[in-house]
């Protein structure tokens, strides 16, 4: 046993495996409700912004997104990207989209809007809503418009407002944005409410708004607790934890709970000082979506005292605010999700870094967490999640002196992540982390 | 200065080197605007005396300088457009009024905006949807466009100035209808070619000059003896931007006339006028948000809908493809898209089936924006033309 546990480079959390196993649960909860007739809407990742509404309607969710990640895992993916090749769209969309095509695609004309059989986690069966989202990436609005041509299922796109940095400051524009939020959410609850045929309850859409806040501020604080040296808790638990908050997944009240006891372990990590890995030698940021079919190599660069410390922002909760004096729980949904998009632009205003939603949180994390190099990771078909990351190379060269090593891969194709390459890169970029810690500490910063 | 040359050849001249004209015109004091894309309301800069300047990419050259900023997996484009800007093609522009038209462009233009610094920058939050409250959402975004431009201007705009100002775009957008309407005998009495250089010249002048340039064409299409030559193909081309000649070259060096097209290079800009509401911020805000027809925006059949019906949905969305097809007498379309273009890439499978459902024979084709791109096109093209004529 204890040979066992020194082979793991990586010091797991044991408060996330309960919650990663209520994730597990829910995928399977869903699968089973959908078989018994329960009605389901696919939809993007929003956060939030139609996630609760769509739980406070006891709507099953599934999301395309998530399930391109699943197919790709279990080998089906190709067979569905070929499939939406042969149907005319264009290779160089993103890999969840043209997933989803093929596996609609092949549900729609050869099941009769069944299930296929090979579907991988109970696959994703036919929906009564598409629910799109502006938020980021056209393509999350544009891909579910585009389902029209295998099933006739209404789409409804939810708007996210993002002015410019210095445009969010010029007066009344922040509650306006506030107001459009909350104008089209009122539009979305009524139209869902035709759809199904039944009313909002709006105390249980109250309860699991406050519940969601709160959800977000614990695993905000537990993210916080991450800047210790050495840090407690690595990205691969972050990865593992994630989607409880991301996509609500679970029972939001015991998934809180579950959040608090990482919180707790994490708490008591930083006071005895204990890291998640053995001997911290590099603190680390990774973004964008890391590759899960091959995440093994961290352990690989954990055994080369490689810490991840901070991830992704956009999979991170929002930088908590007081919403407890907002009574109109659309409201406060509205707030949320639009903090989780604006939360940096204050800072990013004061100095001048004007991508202020998806490149200038690195900035802060790289003064917070105090890493010494950025693994990013650009994903081919992905090109939303991509598109900051040179700039987010720049920056924290000009700014901060903080390097950075680019591997590129993919979500859903698997063959454009190579562990081994990227591997073969890391004593180099170590050296690399060797030289501006120098030249850091040169110029007077304090990591 | 006055133009020694005129139309056609005023607009070719212009084409080949399109900073001359705004240098001379910031010589003279002006102070010119910069923008991307067709959702940036030209309007209001034309109204505070501003010259409004389309920013185009390069296809020519290579996109070296946008490494330090964008990816490479990323729309070609918008990669030309911020590597110009980067080794100062643009240094001559004032300011910059940039839209959220799509991503791509956002996520540029925020990069834009950090590496190359500029006197004024302002950008413009625009909706997916088109639903009232987006309306009203976008109109307030106008107004604070409004507010920013008129502290750049050092003056304020009136709504007086307004209106005649989108009288003037409204009269240039009436003009290209009238040299689009040239396009509609067999032969077409002024190219594909020429139609492009023509956009390409408006959107580089001054809105008056621009009318008077058009005035020309119009004038000199009509007389002149020499136009395009009767070809078996009459084609319609629906594509991502077109900035450069050498794509319809390729078409119109094959037995076919480019003789309509809908993209923002082309059509897009100049089919519908700007209401003239009493707040003329009404009218142009649902010009911009609601007119435009850009794959862009999400549009329904009928909004709200808890049904959805795939040709109905398709009819709304296309329908104009057909009005165009029908008053052109075209007889094959062109689907044409930058790779990495999202918007355009997931509408392409739609056009394509509401052409096929009309029985309009099409074809899509997909390049980087590159000069290497044209030799497979060409070859693609050919066959195209080869199978409907």
């Amino acid at each position: 046993m204890a040979t066992e546990e020194k082979k793991k480079a990586i010091s797991r959390l044991k408060s996330m495996y309960p919650l990663r196993a209520e994730v597990d649960k829910s995928y399977q909860k869903s699968v089973e409700a959908m078989r018994a007739g329960k009605p389901v809407a696919w939809a993007m990742v929003n956060w939030w912004e139609g996630d609760v509404i769509l739980k406070a309607m006891d709507l099953e969710v599934v999301y395309p997104e998530n399930f391109g990640t699943v197919c790709a895992s279990a080998g089906i993916a190709e067979s569905y990207l070929d499939r939406a090749d042969a149907d005319g769209f264009p290779t160089h969309l993103c890999g969840y989209s043209r997933n989803t095509f093929g596996y609609t695609s092949r549900m729609m004309k050869e099941f009769g809007g069944e299930i296929p059989p090979e579907a991988p986690m109970g696959g994703m069966p036919k929906p009564v809503l598409l629910l799109a989202s502006d938020i980021i990436c056209d393509a999350r609005y544009k891909w579910f418009q585009a389902l029209g041509r295998y099933m006739g299922v209404p789409v409804w796109t939810l708007e996210m407002p993002i002015p410019g940095v210095k445009e969010l400051f010029m007066e009344g524009v922040y509650e306006r944005c506030i107001n459009f939020m909350v104008k089209e959410l009122r539009e979305f609850v009524t139209f869902l409410e035709r759809l199904l045929g039944r009313k909002m309850d709006w105390s249980i859409l109250d309860e699991t708004v406050n519940t969601t806040i709160e959800l977000n501020r614990v695993w905000h604080e537990v993210n916080e607790l991450r800047k210790a040296k050495p840090c407690p808790m690595h990205s691969r638990d972050f990865w593992s934890a994630m989607p409880a908050s991301f996509f609500l997944l679970g029972d939001v009240k015991d998934t809180l709970e579950l959040y608090r006891d990482i919180y707790n372990e994490v708490k008591y990590r930083v006071d005895n000082h204990i890291g998640a890995i053995a001997e911290e030698k590099y603190r680390l940021a990774f973004s964008e979506l890391p590759p899960w079919h091959s995440l093994g190599f961290f352990d690989r660069l954990a055994e080369r005292g490689w810490n991840f410390v901070i991830e992704s922002w956009a999979y991170h909760p929002p930088i908590p605010i007081d919403l407890s004096g907002v009574s109109d729980p659309l409201e406060r949904i509205a707030r949320l999700t639009f903090q989780s998009q604006v939360g940096y632009f204050e800072g990013a205003m004061k100095e001048r870094e004007y991508f202020g939603y998806m490149g200038y949180p690195y900035l802060v994390y790289a003064r917070e967490y105090k890493y010494d190099g950025a693994f990013l990771h650009p994903l081919i078909t992905c090109r939303s999640a991509s598109t900051h990351l040179k700039y987010v190379q720049e920056m924290l060269m000009r700014k901060v002196k903080v390097p950075s090593i680019v591997i590129e891969g993919d979500i859903v194709d698997l063959r454009l992540f190579d562990p081994a390459d990227a591997l073969s890169k890391a004593e180099p970029f170590e050296e690399t982390m060797e030289h501006y810690k120098k030249v850091r500490k040169e110029e007077g910063f304090d990591w | 200065m006055v133009a020694e040359t005129k139309g056609l050849a005023r607009a070719r001249e212009i084409y080949q080197d399109r900073p001359r004209r705004a240098k001379e015109l910031k010589a003279e004091g002006k102070k010119i605007v910069g923008y991307p894309c067709i959702y940036s309301p030209s309007e209001m800069m034309t109204a505070l005396d501003l010259v409004p300047y389309r920013i185009f990419g390069d296809m020519k050259e290579p996109t070296a300088e946008a490494d330090r900023g964008l990816p490479a997996a990323f729309c070609p484009i918008m990669r030309s457009c911020l590597h110009l800007g980067l080794k100062g093609s643009y240094d001559f522009l004032d300011g910059m009024v940039v839209a959220h038209s799509c991503d791509a462009q956002e996520k540029t233009v925020h990069v834009w905006e950090c590496l190359i610094s500029s006197p004024y920058f302002h950008f413009l939050d625009v909706p997916g949807t088109v639903h009232k409250a987006s309306q009203d959402y976008f109109k307030e975004g106008l107004k604070d466009l409004k507010k920013t431009l008129e502290s750049f201007a050092g003056k304020e705009l009136s709504s007086e100035k307004l209106k005649r100002a989108i009288e003037a775009h409204n009269q240039q957008r009436s003009l290209v209808r009238e040299m689009y309407e040239l396009r509609k005998p067999d032969p077409p009495l002024i190219s594909g070619t020429e139609t492009l250089q023509v956009i390409k010249a408006l959107m580089s002048i001054p809105v008056e000059e621009g009318n008077e340039l058009l005035k020309q064409v119009i004038t000199e299409v009509k007389e002149r003896k020499d136009g395009p030559q009767k070809k078996p193909a009459r084609l319609l081309i629906w594509s991502s931007t077109i900035d450069d000649i050498s794509l319809i070259e390729i078409i119109e060096t094959a037995e076919a006339n480019l003789v309509v097209d809908d993209h923002c290079g082309g059509t897009r800009a100049y089919w519908t006028d700007v209401k003239l509401t009493e707040d003329p911020i009404d009218g142009l805000a649902y010009h911009y948000l609601v007119e435009l027809r850009c794959p862009r925006t999400y549009m329904d059949a009928v909004y709200g809908e808890t049904s959805k019906d795939y040709m109905a949905d398709l009819e709304s969305r296309f329908g104009y493809i057909k009005d165009y097809a029908k008053g052109w007498n075209v007889n094959g379309v062109i689907l044409q898209s930058v790779r990495y273009c999202d918007c355009h890439g997931f509408e392409a499978p739609q056009i394509k089936d509401y052409l096929d459902s009309l029985g309009l024979p099409n074809t899509y084709l997909e390049h980087d924006y590159s000069e290497g791109a044209l030799a497979a096109l060409r070859t693609r093209v050919q066959a195209f033309v080869e199978m409907i004529g």
